[in-house]
This record gives C-alpha cells, structure tokens and sequence, in this order.
C-alpha cells in the first residue's frame, strides 16, 4: 500500500508540471498579447505596449515560464495580471466558494443517486425501476443552464421561495448559505443524479446475478445481509470510479452554473483568466483543479483497494 | 410594453401630425422626460387628454425613474457588469470599470442622458476666441474622501497624469492629437488652463465624464486605488471584493451631501445579461445598470419593472474595403448600403430598441447631427443595377467579423441582403480576440479585411467616429478610407465651436458619407437599463455611467 501510495504520488506531480507547460504552450498560441487583451482594441499602442512592460509580458516567453515555475515551486503564484492583485488570495477566496458549493451538491447528489440506483435495480424492469432510470437520463441530458434557469424562473421568479443568486450577502450564517447555494445545488443533482443512479444500478444488477449471491441467500443469511455484505461492496465499485470523476467537475467545472448564479467561484475564475490571457492565475487555477482531480482519483483508488481485496492484497506483494 | 399597448398607442397615432408623432417617438426612446414632453406636448397643440392617453399606453417605459417624493435613507443594490480587469482609473476601458470608478470619484462635468454637460467640480468653463486655449473655474470646498481639499493643482496633475504616454492611461487614445502632457497647468487654486495640440469646439467633453478615466484624483496619488477608492465623488468605499462588488457608504466629506437620499450603496458585479436580468425579476438586485434588448424582452413588458431607454450613439460599423475589389467602385458600396431593410434589423435584432443609422457617425442622438438629410432605404432593384452598372455581378467576398451580441445575426442579414444585388458573401466569425488581433494594420482581420463588422461603443461627441476609422491617417481605418475632402471637413468639424457652424459641417460630412459609402452605419442601438419601479432618480447614461448622487426610494 505504501509503495502504491509513493508511486501515485510521484506520477501526480509529473502530471501536474505537464500540466503546467500545456496550459503555458496553449495561453501562449492564442493570438493576441495580453495588454492588448486588458486595455481592448481600441487603445493607443503606446499604452498597451507600456502596460506589457509593465507586466512583464514583454519578456521572452521561456524567461517566463521560468519565473512562474521558480515562484511556483516555492509556494509563490505571483500576481494575477488582469486584477493586479495576488493570485493566492484570488484563487483561495474563489476555491473556498467553489468547495462550499461542490459539497453541497456533492452531499445531495451521491446519496440519493446511490439510493435510487439501489432501489432501480431491487425493483428491476419494474415501474419505479422505470420512472428511475428514465427521469434520470431524462434530467441528465438537459444541460446544465438550462436546468439553472429553469429552477431560477421556478423558485425565485414565480414562487419567490429562494434567492437567485448563490452569493450569500457577508456575514450570513451557514443556514443562510446554505439557503443560498439550493438552487444551484439541484441543478447539479438534476444532472448528476441519473448518471450515478444509472451506475448503481448497473453494478446492483451485476451482483444481484452473482454466484455468490446466490449462495449467500442459500445458505440462509437474511436478506438485508445479503444486500449489505455480498451485493452493495461489489456493485459500489464502478459508483465510487464515477463519483471520484465527478469530484474535480464539481470543483473546477462549474463555470456555467457560476456564470448563470453570479457565483463567484474557480470555474469562472478561469474562465475569465483563459479570455485575458491572465498566465499567472490561470496556471494557478489549472494547477488546483489538477490537484483536485488527483486527490479525488487516488481517493477512489484507496476506497476501491478497501473495498476490493483482490486490489489491495495485489499491491502489497 | 405589451401587445395592447401598442394597439392603443397605434390609433392615439393615426390621428396626429407627423412633427406630433416624433415627439411621440422621442418620449418613446427615453429622449425627453415625461415633463419635457408634456411640455413640448402642449406647445405642438396636442390636449391634455390624448398626452394622458399617450402616457398611459406607454406604459412603464420612461426616461427616468423621477416622479414621486423620495425617502431619505435605505441602502440600493445595483447590479452591475463585471469590471474586466484591475480598478484603475488609468486602465479602465469597460462599462463595468467606469461604473464603479463613477460612485467613489468626480468628473469635471458630467455628461448627461442628453448628451448635455453639467458641471460637477468644474462650475464654468470658456474657450479662447479660436478653440485652442480652454479655460476651467474650478468648485471650491470640495474634499476628497480622505479629508484633503481638492484644488485646481490636483485636476492640472490628473490630467497631465492621463496625458503622459508614459503612463500607458487609456485616456491617450482620446487625448492624442489634441492635449500633450504638461499643457494643463494651475495658474491658482481655482482656475486649469488647458493649451491643445489644435483648436477643439468640442473639448469639455474630453474632459468630462465621457473621458471616463478621468476622475479627479489627488496630486498625492501614486496609484493603489483599489485600496483607497480616492475621490470627492458622494459615495464613499467600505469594501471592495475583486470579481464580487463594491459597498458604499455616503461620503461624509461630499460637498453636496443634501442631495443623497440613500444611506448605503452596494454594486455587485454581474459578468451576463441573463443572471442581471434574473436578480433584478427576483428582487436581489433593486436595479440593473445595463441589459441588451434582445436577452431582456422579459423586463420590456413587466408592470413591476422601469425600463430607461437610452438613444446612444453605440453602433456597428460594416466596413469596405475601398482599394480592394469588389468595393474600389463606391457604386457597389452604395448598392450595400441599399439591400438592407433597417427598420426590419433593428425590430428583428434589437426588439425595436434603436435610431437608424445613415452611413455616417452623425447618430440622431448628436444635437450637432443635420437631420435634413434624407435617410438611406431599402432599394433592391436600384442596388442590383449599380453592381451590375460597375460589372461586379456574381463577384464573391469574405466577410470577416466576431462572435459577440448581434453581430452575427447581423453578418446573415448583410449576406442576404448583398446575394440580392449580385454579390456573394461567405462568412468568417471568429471570437473577438482573433478578429482584433495585434490591431495594428497587417496583423489584424479587423484592419486588414476586404469586409467586416466591428463594434464601437458610445461616445458623447462624434470626433472618435469622424477621426480614427475614416481619416486617411486614421489608425482604425479598417476600409483604407483615403479622401482629402473628407479630411479638410472634418478639421474643420472638429474645431468649429458654435453649434450651426457644426451643423452645416456635419450635413457637408454626411452627404459626402452616403455618396462614399466606406463603412454602413446600419443603425445606433440604444442602452437600457431597467429597475424596480419602487425606485427613483437613477440617472444611466449611454456610455455606461450610473449617477446615484439623488437616487433613493419612493416615500
């Protein structure tokens, strides 16, 4: 288990730092330079090619690279070009947001999309199974926005029941907050919730089929046992895969949910870096985003090894 | 306003004069207030009864959100378009980043809806005898937030701030030509002198609020202004959130303090049309600063909703490239101009919210604008004939341009339009990064393109218009405009100072534009802004700026 954990984590840095020279290589084939970007195309060339050197931005593209990674690997984002302001405090007011949000949605979602694949797949070709499955998929493939406005129009327009915007105001208390990111938060569980319930049920169905189910149930043990012991463990596994994919979308993915909510959150964070060629806070934002991925796949691969033998007893030789 | 509406407001129409139906057009457009247009109502002989008739068919649409007593007190939340960048009075270049800089600071003069200047810190101002030389009386007793009193050396040191290149201010891009650095100076406390490059009739409108990077800083002032929010303007920064908003409190230095009715202020910034919109249908926000037409039919029509058009000179410009065929012949730019049905693009494009435009700058909205020349309309067969007359028929151009607003909706309609005299045009939208490029001529589509659509946004006064994108030297000039008529008008234009001097240009300008055709000017949409209807005096303007000073809620 050790070694595998070392091993992981090694790869996930090498991932992170091609990470890092992607994003770098793609901000920089944009056209376009980046005064230009902040002062827009109607300023004087004088002003934009003072504010570049303002910047920095007129330095060879290789020098950098280099003062980022340098400042990087020493806990120094550097200064977001665009805002003027440090990209450390940008990024973690705007990830402190995003997490709020991604673990309401997150707490929301997993239960009941696992519940009611459970429930599909005990009730198979059965009408709730039915009405599951195909309300899932039904609201899965709506896209995001549309579902945002339409719980907006719904909730806050006509019954003027919650806020549309996600944004508590300062100071509110995590009820408050908590009111405040609903709305957003069942936009998300209209998308997420037929895909994970759709899994679960796919793996239940699987187990449910199992020999060993069968002889578990034969050789006496309740029910309840049977499902808790035997069916749940192994039909889990390709649920906590698509959970953990679904973690780093939940984090860094949400740019249009922030964008319709007026939510201030990494998502749109990014967005707007990519658009003002904003180097520093966009490598900054991709840098955790990637780490979130990471974390969330190694995560599943350790709930995974605990849940399947086979993996864990594999890795310890 | 609804479909009922129109009904009743259309037969209140059939029954009146043509001079009577502008008037009604122009309360319509949000360019006279309700007063202003009982008033002129009542001069063109219209009763009393058909202007209440008017009104209320009109509905909810007004020019300001004025009428009814206002309560002192109460905090406002405004919704606003999120800045693009830093808050710095030097690099500010959007509407969102001149709104907030317009809250904490002051202007010279404020330009209002009407495109009128009013003097804020700056009480009088007058021209030398050839407009080279303009000198300001400065407001006395005015502080900045801070405590400092504000004097004339302070706004010579801004201005000359502005007007440094060094400085990299997007001021420069107004101020090139016409205000070196160090050419403003303070002879006392009270009197800026300003010696232009060239005569200017125009130029307290550069220094006024649609100059927007120049608010009156400090002579102190080092930059950092997202921390301190320095200004003598009457609402004063408690907190600022980067992306998130800004919140006010009245500014207990303001030298008009019994003016304010409210006791705080919050701007909460909003990057897209849909979510402002929604905030204010749902009550988060009390007002919103700007919304487009087309996105925010849903505010148009909603009885609890005060909608204030704007006329603005905000447009599109279709440039040709007139040393590159098929467009060297002006007849073929003219046949362009001919195939498109304007009023149909705006109701279609913009919901109807919008001036037509004349192939030139002079937008309707510009007092200096001569009206008398006859606006250019839909003509097919004539279009067809001067493309076939110029043997261009069948000759095919790309038509290069970007994906934002209408724009590309508009790029359809131009292609149909031109299939139908002849020319074939195959189009290449782009996002707005590549379609501006580097913006200098050779390494940009915007510049370099044989046809293509471009934004420009709203200017209080049409020197910008005249100046960058149709002199022969001019550096935006994407149709390679080269005319030497056209140039000696427009010296002129720009340096006459009284108002029929300029109008007599400005018809010269305009019927040598029509006959040219370098650039269609198929219209100027108009700027909307919208709030509860519980609240009063918010005054928008055009260019962006939302004034506070004596907002407040109805009593």
């Amino acid at each position: 288990m050790g070694r595998f954990l070392l091993r992981r984590f090694g790869l996930a840095l090498v991932t992170l730092w091609l990470l890092s020279i992607i994003v770098f290589v793609a901000a920089h084939v944009f056209p376009g330079d980046v005064g230009r970007r902040i002062l827009g195309p109607f300023a004087d060339p004088a002003a934009v090619a003072s504010l570049n050197h303002q910047l920095g931005t007129d330095q060879p593209i290789l020098s950098q690279y280099w003062s980022w990674l340098s400042g990087a690997v020493t806990g120094h984002l550097g200064t977001s070009l665009n805002y003027r302001d440090s990209v450390a405090s940008l990024l973690g007011r705007a990830i402190g947001n995003s997490a709020k949000l991604g673990v309401v949605a997150f707490v929301l979602v997993v239960p009941l999309g696992i519940l009611g694949g459970i429930v599909a797949a005990l009730n198979r070709d059965r009408f709730l199974d039915r009405f599951i499955t195909v309300a899932g998929l039904s609201a899965a493939v709506i896209p995001e926005f549309v579902w945002a406005i339409v719980v907006i129009i719904l909730f806050g327009v006509v019954l003027r029941v919650l806020p549309v915007t996600a944004q508590a105001p300062e100071g509110s208390g995590v009820l408050t907050q908590l009111e405040y990111l609903i709305l957003p938060a069942i936009a998300l569980v209209l998308v997420l919730f037929g895909y994970i319930a759709r899994i679960t049920r796919a793996g239940m169905i699987e187990a449910l089929d199992a020999d060993y189910t069968r002889t578990a149930a034969l050789k006496g043990l309740s029910w309840a046992t049977v499902i808790r012991r035997h069916v749940l463990r192994n039909a889990l596994l390709p649920t906590v895969a698509v959970v953990a994919s679904q973690t780093g979308y939940l984090i860094g993915g949400l740019v249009v949910i922030e964008l319709i909510f007026n939510y201030p959150g990494i998502g749109y964070l990014l967005f707007t870096a990519a658009q003002k060629k904003d180097f520093p806070l966009l490598q900054g934002g991709v840098m955790f985003v990637g780490l979130v991925y990471l974390t969330a796949t190694l995560l599943a691969d350790i709930a995974y090894s605990l849940l399947n033998p086979r993996i864990r007893y594999g890795s310890a030789e | 306003m609804d479909r009922s509406q129109h009904q009743r407001l259309d037969s209140i129409r059939r029954g009146q004069s043509e001079l009577d139906n502008h008037l009604i057009d122009e309360f319509l457009g949000g360019y006279i207030s309700r007063r202003e247009f009982v008033r002129k109502g009542t001069v063109l002989g219209l009763g009393l009864p058909t202007l209440g008739a008017i009104l209320a068919a009109c509905g909810s649409t007004t020019s300001s959100t004025g009428g009814g007593a206002l309560k002192k007190g109460g905090k406002m939340t405004v919704a606003i378009i999120t800045p693009s960048g830093a808050i710095d009075p030097l690099k500010v270049s959007d509407e969102g980043g001149l709104a907030v800089l317009g809250q904490a600071g002051e202007y010279l003069a404020f330009s209002d809806k009407d495109l009128k200047l009013v003097p804020v810190l700056a009480e009088s101002w007058q021209a030398n005898s050839d407009g080279s030389v303009w000198t300001f009386k400065i407001r006395q007793g005015v502080k900045f937030n801070d405590g400092t009193p504000m004097t004339a050396k302070d706004v010579a040191f801004t201005v000359n701030l502005h007007a440094d290149p060094a400085n990299g201010s997007n001021a420069r891009s107004v101020f090139k030509g016409v205000l070196s650095k160090g050419n403003t100076t303070a002879p006392d406390d009270t009197t800026v002198k300003f010696q232009l490059d060239a005569p200017n009739g125009n130029f307290p409108y550069l220094v006024s609020s649609d100059n927007y990077n120049l608010i009156i800083l400090p002579s102190s002032y080092t930059g950092g202004y997202e921390s301190s929010f320095i200004g003598t303007g009457p609402w004063k920064k408690t907190s600022f959130t980067t992306g998130q908003g800004v919140s006010y409190v009245q500014n207990p230095n303001y030298w008009d303090k019994s003016a304010l009715n409210l006791d705080s202020l919050d701007l909460k910034f909003y990057a897209d049309d849909q979510p402002r919109i929604l905030a204010l249908q749902g009550g988060t926000a009390d007002v919103i600063s700007q919304f487009s037409a087309s996105v925010g039919q849903a505010l148009l029509g909603n009885p609890n909703i005060t909608v204030l058009a704007l006329r603005s000179s905000a447009h599109r410009q279709i440039h040709m490239r007139t040393d590159k065929e098929p467009f060297t012949d002006k007849n073929v730019r003219q046949a362009m101009g001919l195939v498109l049905n304007r009023q149909q693009l705006v109701t279609q494009l913009l919901n109807g919210q919008s001036d037509l435009g004349n192939d030139s700058p002079f937008a309707p909205v510009f007092p200096s604008t001569d009206t008398s020349v006859a606006q250019r309309a839909q003509d097919v067969t004539q279009a067809k004939q001067l493309v076939t007359t110029a043997g261009k028929s069948g000759a095919t151009v790309r038509l290069d341009t970007w994906n934002g607003y209408e724009i590309p909706q508009l790029a359809q309609l131009v292609k149909a339009g031109a299939a139908q005299a002849g020319i074939n045009i195959t189009l290449n939208v782009t996002d707005a990064g590549t379609y501006y490029g580097d913006a200098v001529f050779g390494k940009s589509p915007w510049l370099d393109s044989v046809m293509g659509i471009t934004d420009y946004g709203h200017r209080g006064v049409p020197n910008v218009f005249l100046g960058a994108p149709l002199l022969s030297s001019g550096p935006w000039n994407s149709a390679h405009f080269k005319n030497t008529q056209y140039d000696d008008l427009v010296a002129k234009y720009v340096a006459a100072i009284d108002s029929a001097t300029q109008r007599n240009l400005a018809g010269q300008i305009e019927r040598l534009l029509l006959d040219q055709t370098p650039i269609i000017f198929p219209y100027f949409y108009k700027h909307m802004s919208a709030s509860k209807t519980t609240v009063g005096s918010i005054e928008p303007t055009a260019m962006g700026h939302i004034s506070l000073k004596t907002a407040g809620f109805k009593a």
